[in-house]
């Protein structure tokens, strides 16, 4: 292999691993911050490229600008998941665990559903974008801007929310529902109105991913199921609940598979990833920052 | 719950009794016939439109209509009273075990006289094993997979070429173009990892060793992969003369995307149809695709020289609002050749169908297909469904090979 077929490999899995991350640390978040396993984050995922889709069509702007725009309408739709069906869930008295399980796992069927109802099982595709198609040729290593952009939007994200967490009145009560959801109640936080914000921003996070996509990957009503599996993977490797283990974690999911490919027939390329994982749970079970 | 079904069905079973009891309501004879496809899931479009082009051909059948096809004329079958054909569809999510057991409730609960489908030819395959087992006729529409009528099967039938009559194909007109004076060395195989990829990479692999093409990449890549950029890389690295890709829609998509993001133009592409026959596909990435030749059982063009092929196409075109292409037409050829053998059996016993299909001969001109003729062997293969070569240029695909069907010679290569 000549070094620059490997200068390839390493930039297309670390482009490709930071839009894992990006997809991920919604997932996290929402974790983190109680305990919930989102099973209808890659419906999230689908809901956000369509609405890119469906926008980019009625307002003809590129989806760059509608960006933030479409994390708004995901952060209302992450929201309305958690008080139209989770805050039930947690009402759950015995069980609980499974109940949010069925119910989230139930919410993804309904949009894996609703969307193949609504939009057709047709595949969709952002035509004529500023950046689809487009590729840096730095030399003879390529870069398409689509990717470039989504590891971009990934590290000002991943930055924003550690700003976010750390430095503001809604971070710190994040941070402190998280800790001890009782105490919080005593000094007036409103729980419920601490997960329903937690759940839209976890929410308006995958939005960015889902927007970043749109622009260079098919719009399907199924094509959440295989982002969020490796979602899954990359918050388990990363820790459950851990931002920066999300982002260190897709970094390292991207890297993995695209050097498995390399070495590995290509139709065995998840199984470096998933090796990875199984280490990961038998060596550190927690994740690689996990806190558990 | 358990109790409330019982109900359910103690009160349908009453309301049938009824029915039937009332001699002014006593429906016309019917047949039952069980379609499988996937209508959810990844591959749920294709599913989608293989239910527009059965209900076209059900269309046909079930009522009066002017067409040199078998079926067309009269309404429902003759040779069974004029039974009418009532079609189940069932959802197999692209899944072989699901495939399975809705084969299995279709046979035992709807009592289905026959089954068509299924696309995916992992599913065909469990399909057609457990209609073997119930002694009920399958008529596979579009799973092109060799290995399907290699298994001795007594109740499978396909109407359409498999992959090794369309790999065949692909490598006469590849002769053709070197006796032309084009230099073809290489070829490069990019195939997906169910058995109708491993299959088709078979085929194609032993064929270019025995041709002298030089294989310089076999790439076997997992379907419905959320990036193909290193598999794409490797293509790229061996630059063959000829790409040789096998691949469902999505794969497609996304192969077509990301050769463009790393720069890679290959010389030419023949494509095992499929996911290259959608037109989903050249909606969403067409114009890199420009110059690409697919294999196809169909051709719209034929409807120069037959123009019942344009009707049928224009009644398909008002239900799905898509041209009919080479799975839809195989879907549609397939509920033709079932309707004809049940009117000939006149019975729906599973013997004297599979008898009836036995003895099929459809000539080439009563079909929408370039095909000689619909008459099977003895493993249920029609021999005479000779495969086209089509090139897309402009927004349509248009014949190029073999001659005999071809309206404009090739462009080659793809990208000079």
């Amino acid at each position: 292999m000549t070094t620059q077929a490997l200068v390839q490999v390493l930039a297309s899995g670390l482009l490709m691993g930071l839009i894992y991350a990006l997809i991920a640390v919604g997932l996290s978040l929402i974790f983190g911050l109680m305990d919930v396993v989102n099973f209808a984050h890659g419906e999230f995922l689908m809901l956000a490229m369509y609405a890119t889709f469906g926008l980019v069509l009625v307002t003809r702007l590129d989806p760059v600008v509608l960006m933030p725009l479409v994390a708004a309408l995901l952060f209302v739709l992450g929201a309305a998941a958690y008080l139209g069906v989770v805050r039930f869930a947690m009402r759950a008295k015995a069980n609980q665990g499974m109940v949010q399980i069925f119910a989230t796992f139930g919410l993804a069927i309904l949009l894996q559903g609703a969307a193949q109802y609504l939009f057709t099982p047709d595949y969709r595709n952002v035509q004529n974008t500023w950046l689809g198609g487009r590729t840096l040729e730095l030399g003879g290593i390529f870069l398409p801007w689509p990717q470039l952009f989504g590891a971009v939007v990934s590290l000002a994200a991943f930055g924003g929310l550690h700003l976010l967490m750390s430095r503001t009145d809604f971070g710190r009560a994040l941070e402190a529902t998280r800790e001890d959801q009782g105490a919080v109640a005593l000094v007036g936080i409103d729980r419920n109105r601490v997960f329903a914000l937690g759940w839209g921003l976890g929410a308006a996070l995958v939005g960015l991913a889902g927007a970043v996509l749109a622009i260079f990957y098919y719009i399907h009503p199924q094509v959440g199921a295989s982002f969020a599996l490796i979602a899954y993977v990359t918050v388990a490797l990363g820790g459950f609940g851990s931002v920066a283990g999300a982002l260190v974690a897709g970094i390292i999911v991207g890297l993995v598979e695209a050097f498995t490919a390399v070495i590995l027939p290509p139709a065995l390329k998840s199984i470096g990833v998933y090796a990875l994982y199984l280490a990961v749970v038998f060596v550190r079970p927690q994740g690689l920052f996990g806190r558990l | 719950m358990i109790r409330r079904r019982e109900l359910l069905v103690g009160a349908g079973a009453l309301s049938l009794a009824s029915l039937r009891g009332a001699p002014a309501r006593a429906a016309a004879p019917e047949v039952v016939v069980g379609v499988l496809y996937a209508m959810s899931g990844a591959s749920a479009q294709v599913g989608v439109d293989a239910r527009h082009a059965i209900e076209t051909a059900l269309d046909l059948i079930n009522n009066d209509h002017d067409l040199d096809l078998p079926g067309a004329k009269g309404v429902g079958l003759a040779g069974m009273g004029g039974a009418k054909i009532r079609l189940v569809f069932a959802d197999h999510q692209a899944d072989p075990q699901k495939g399975r057991a809705e084969a299995e409730r279709l046979i035992t609960q709807d009592k289905v006289a026959a089954l068509v489908g299924c696309y995916q030819s992992a599913v065909s395959a469990t399909v057609s094993a457990t209609a073997e087992r119930y002694g009920v006729p399958f008529v596979c529409a579009d799973s092109s997979s060799p290995s399907l009528h290699r298994k001795g099967l007594k109740y499978f039938f396909r109407p359409a070429a498999h992959d090794e009559m369309f790999s065949t194909a692909m490598f006469d007109f590849l002769d053709a173009q070197r006796k032309r004076g084009q230099t073809i060395d290489s070829v490069a195989l990019f195939f997906e990892d169910t058995i109708y990829g491993v299959d088709s990479s078979t085929v194609q692999r032993k064929l270019a060793a025995e041709r002298g093409y030089k294989l310089v990449a076999d790439v076997k890549y997992k379907s419905n992969s959320p990036s193909l950029t290193a598999e794409v890389q490797q293509l790229k690295t061996a630059n063959a003369d000829v790409l040789l890709p096998t691949s469902y829609t999505t794969d497609a998509i996304l192969l077509t995307k990301t050769m463009a993001e790393l720069g890679y133009k290959p010389k030419s592409i023949i494509a095992q149809a499929a996911g290259f026959s959608e037109k989903v596909t050249y909606d969403a990435v067409g114009d890199k695709l420009q110059g690409l030749i697919s294999r196809g059982s169909f051709s719209l063009d034929l409807a120069a020289k037959r123009p019942m092929v344009a009707t049928v196409n224009a009644m398909y075109k008002a239900r799905a609002g898509r041209d009919l292409n080479d799975n839809s037409s195989r879907q549609f050829m397939a509920m033709i050749v079932l309707a004809d053998a049940l009117d000939r059996a006149g019975s729906t016993d599973g013997q004297k169908i599979r008898a009836a299909l036995a003895a099929t001969d459809i000539p080439g001109n009563r079909t929408v297909m370039p095909w000689t003729k619909v008459a099977f062997g003895p493993d249920g293969q029609n021999v005479h469904a000779d495969p086209v070569l089509l090139q897309w240029i402009g927004d349509k695909f248009i014949t190029v090979f073999p001659e005999s069907a071809a309206v404009a010679p090739a462009k080659w290569p793809m990208n000079a």
